[in-house]
């Protein structure tokens, strides 16, 4: 009983733990340098 | 005497195309047909003497047919037109949409006309601008579009969808089936959207860019989604979608090959979806019948147009792109 306890804790637990970092990380790092152009006049001849 | 179109939806999407083709000269007439009478009533009001109003959408009294109604209709309608000898410019965005509408493939060949399968944002502007950074490149290894934001309800609905729905990622030569809501990537689009999560989700980009870059190593489509976003995925939507979304964007990275360096062109847009959809429908429509589309058969833009030219006609119209240049 005490086992099965432990288990079904271990697997809460585990479950909070994934959908902490599931809900609240990100999935990279931002651009270190550089920034976005409009394409216009020469880029698009 | 010039050419005809008719534009099936007059909601978000099918109302800004309707606009963009009264605005070419060369165009004689716009049918206009909807389901919603008031609004397409409101719609053709608003357009002018050339925009008809039609009970029930004909695909043989036209040149061209663009279909903008939800996805349920859009098939039936395609067929027809395709049946017809009519070509069709559809902003399908649904990847069981967008897969019976290149099913059309054989029959648009053989009848001699276009089926511009996805011609919106994304697919659409997505496919071109993968097709515009390609031309930078010698050889395409990878192509990754990140999609931000919702046009109209349809839209809205669909986005709705795709987060619940499964993912397919094209690698080493085969679709491969993934989980909804995994694979989270933190993609930066062009100002003022800067960094969004996004996610796998049933997209139907790499449905077409797959076919019209043979050899392609790896494809895959992402959606940006906020945390509600994805906990509601699996619920009806518990509000009503908005009339329009806000500003939206796209991000394409293509890798390839140029000579023997390895190099990532990143390009993107920002535009309020249903307004950059409705000008990419209306320029594809104008481009077919303008005849400066040889292609015949049902594909999305990448396989269909010159990207320059078609972007910079876009640019005159208002929708613009960018490239990031940086690390």
């Amino acid at each position: 009983m005490a086992l099965l306890r432990r288990a079904l804790a271990a697997v809460g637990i585990a479950t909070v733990v994934a959908a902490v970092l599931r809900l609240r990380g990100t999935g990279g790092t931002p651009p270190q340098a550089g920034g976005w152009r409009e394409l216009s006049g020469p880029d698009l001849r | 005497m010039g050419a005809t179109v008719l534009v099936c939806g007059a909601g978000a999407v099918g109302a800004r195309t309707a606009r963009h083709l009264i605005a070419d000269e060369s165009i004689e007439a716009v049918f206009v047909a909807d389901v919603n009478r008031k609004r397409r009533t409101a719609v053709v009001a608003a357009l002018g003497p050339r925009a008809v109003p039609v009970d029930e959408p004909d695909p043989t009294s036209a040149d061209l047919v663009v279909i903008a109604t939800p996805a349920g209709r859009q098939v039936d309608l395609a067929r027809q037109a395709v049946a017809a000898g009519r070509h069709v410019v559809s902003v399908a965005d649904s990847v069981h949409t967008v897969q019976r509408l290149v099913d059309l493939d054989a029959e648009a060949r053989e009848r001699d006309v276009v089926v511009a399968v996805g011609a919106g944002f994304s697919p659409g502007l997505s496919c071109l601008l993968a097709r515009h950074a390609a031309a930078d490149l010698d050889t395409i290894d990878e192509i990754h579009v990140s999609k931000h934001g919702t046009g109209g309800p349809a839209c809205a609905r669909q986005h709705h969808a795709a987060l619940r729905g499964t993912g397919l990622d094209w690698r080493d030569h085969a679709w491969r089936r993934r989980s909804p809501g995994s694979g989270r990537e933190l993609s930066f689009f062009p100002d003022p959207i800067g960094g969004a999560d996004c996610y796998r989700a049933s997209l139907a980009d790499g449905l077409l860019l797959v076919p019209a870059f043979p050899g392609v190593e790896r494809v895959t489509a992402r959606l940006a989604a906020t945390r509600r976003d994805r906990f509601t995925a699996s619920l009806p939507m518990l509000r009503r979608p908005h009339a329009e979304g806000r500003i939206g964007g796209l991000r394409v990275e293509v890798r390839g090959r140029r000579g023997r360096a390895q190099d990532t062109i990143v390009l993107g847009a920002v535009d309020r979806p249903a307004v950059a959809a409705g000008t990419v429908a209306g320029q594809t429509a104008r481009w077919i019948v303008g005849g400066q589309i040889a292609f015949r058969g049902a594909g999305g833009l990448a396989a269909l147009v010159e990207p320059l030219p078609f972007l910079r006609d876009l640019s005159r119209s208002g929708v613009r792109a960018a490239v990031f240049e940086g690390t």
